[in-house]
């Protein structure tokens, strides 16, 4: 029953992008969507810092049970309404650590590859970036990119990241290469990672929960060069 | 059946020891325990680099399933070995939404943590950047409070989450003993820490894990400051 559900969010944040996604694979798209401005420091809000003390989102409420940590609330609904929507977490041991495995390690897909260059790009000066760091941070990305361009290529066209079916782990990490697709990185140098991508991004829950600014307006070209 | 289990885990690693804790608390204690030595670079091994192509332990294998990354491995083996040990995933949707997040939360911990080991254990002394050092003791100031307050508000003698040992305290746990390994002052700032710290410390499972060559050797004391 997804009335009683509320998910505070941010468009452009994949944490919340990964939320929405299971939301919407399990059959709970009618929860009550509360879109917030980051520009408007809205995640810092009372309305927020009461379900989430960090004053993060994702942050998501069920009825009395408060969830916070993207990973956390995919979990959560997974668990909570196995029996209903898309299976995001196989049964079989093996299939379940490859997805659980990957899942978690979508972390480092986020912090290497998506946002090690934006990061830097982000919060350091121009005046005070050097040439040294930006090539280790390009380095990171692309050692980061051949895993999973490596862990598509063993795994055939029209696979999902964890196999053949959209599992947690495709809700994990798709949004970060979203992200990089947005930023205007070129992933065609990656063509598992690039079918992959135009594999994923047409299916419902990912339209149906794309960060609506992007739809608005042009790629950036911010890592065109990377 | 752990006979058919292998973990290799290094001296000191926090992800490791969440791992190993985890093993004890579902009965599962005699796997195979295979010590790398990071000085020697053995995660980084041909044997290793089998089970877990990015050279990184945990790596963990049960018969023909390779699970990597200590919070996958941690939520398969509760998954797998559901009936068996302490239960670590409450079945109460409130309190697996509570296990789930704060098992992910501790990651806080350790990146903040880590940011200011890193920095200070591979820069001289003479180089350490110490506005980059003021703003790392800071993020950590400002974590552990949050930690504080969520343990304060059960009585004396709980976990983390309330009444019962979870995968929350399996993550936590060890994060707290990297924080008391670099002096940090908790009992001075964060009481119920502390005394939780001191008193599940003791558990078997968190002594099974404990880093063998902290016993002998006093850690650094960059955290004594926070």
């Amino acid at each position: 029953m997804a009335s009683d559900m509320i998910l505070y969010w941010g468009s452009g944040s994949g944490p919340c992008w990964r939320a929405m996604i299971c939301l919407e694979e399990k059959g709970l798209s009618d929860y009550t969507s509360k879109l917030i401005s980051f520009d408007n420091k809205e995640h810092k809000s009372d309305e927020v810092l009461k379900i989430n003390p960090r004053g993060q989102v994702p942050a998501f409420q069920h009825g009395n049970v408060i969830v916070n940590e993207s990973l956390a609330i995919c979990l959560y609904l997974e668990n909570t309404f196995k029996s209903q929507g898309t299976k995001l977490l196989p049964d079989d041991p093996a299939q379940q650590a490859l997805v659980l495995q990957r899942a978690v390690e979508s972390q480092d897909f986020r912090e290497k590859a998506a946002y090690g260059v934006l990061s830097y790009f982000m919060r350091t000066k121009p005046e005070d970036r050097t040439e040294a760091m930006l090539e280790e941070k390009k380095k990171t990305c692309h050692e980061e990119l051949q895993i999973w361009e490596g862990y598509l290529a063993k795994l055939g066209d029209g696979s999902h990241i964890a196999g053949k079916n959209f599992t947690l782990a495709d809700a994990c990490t798709f949004p970060f290469i979203a992200t990089l697709v947005r930023m205007g990185f070129n992933l065609s140098r990656y063509p598992h990672l690039a079918k992959y991508y135009d594999l994923v991004k047409d299916r419902p829950s990912v339209k149906a929960s794309s960060p609506p600014h992007w739809k608005d307006t042009p790629n950036k070209d911010t890592l065109k060069d990377i | 059946m752990s006979s058919d289990m292998t973990l290799y885990w290094g001296s000191g690693s926090i992800p490791c020891w969440r791992v190993m804790i985890c093993l004890v608390e579902k009965e599962l204690s005699d796997y195979n325990s295979k010590l790398v030595s990071f000085e020697k670079k053995e995660q980084k091994s041909d044997e290793v680099m089998k089970i877990n192509p990015r050279g990184q332990v945990p790596a963990f294998k049960h018969g023909d399933v390779v699970v990597n990354e200590s919070m996958a491995i941690c939520l398969y083996l509760e998954n797998t070995f559901k009936n068996q040990g302490t239960q670590l995933l409450p079945d109460d949707p409130s309190q697996q939404a509570l296990v789930l997040q704060r098992f992910m939360e501790t990651q806080n911990i350790m990146d903040k943590a880590k940011a200011l080991f890193f920095h200070r254990f591979r820069t001289k002394q003479e180089d350490w950047d110490q506005g980059y050092v003021g703003e790392k003791i800071k993020a950590l100031a400002e974590e552990l409070p949050l930690w504080e307050n969520y343990l304060s508000q059960y009585g004396e003698g709980s976990f983390i989450t309330g009444k019962d040992f979870t995968l929350a305290d399996a993550s936590l746990v060890p994060a707290l003993a990297y924080l008391m390994r670099m002096k940090l002052p908790m009992k001075e700032r964060f009481p119920c820490l502390a005394s939780y710290y001191e008193r599940v410390s003791d558990r078997p499972s968190v002594q099974s894990g404990w880093p063998p060559h902290w016993k002998d050797t006093p850690g650094y004391d960059y955290l004594k400051d926070v």
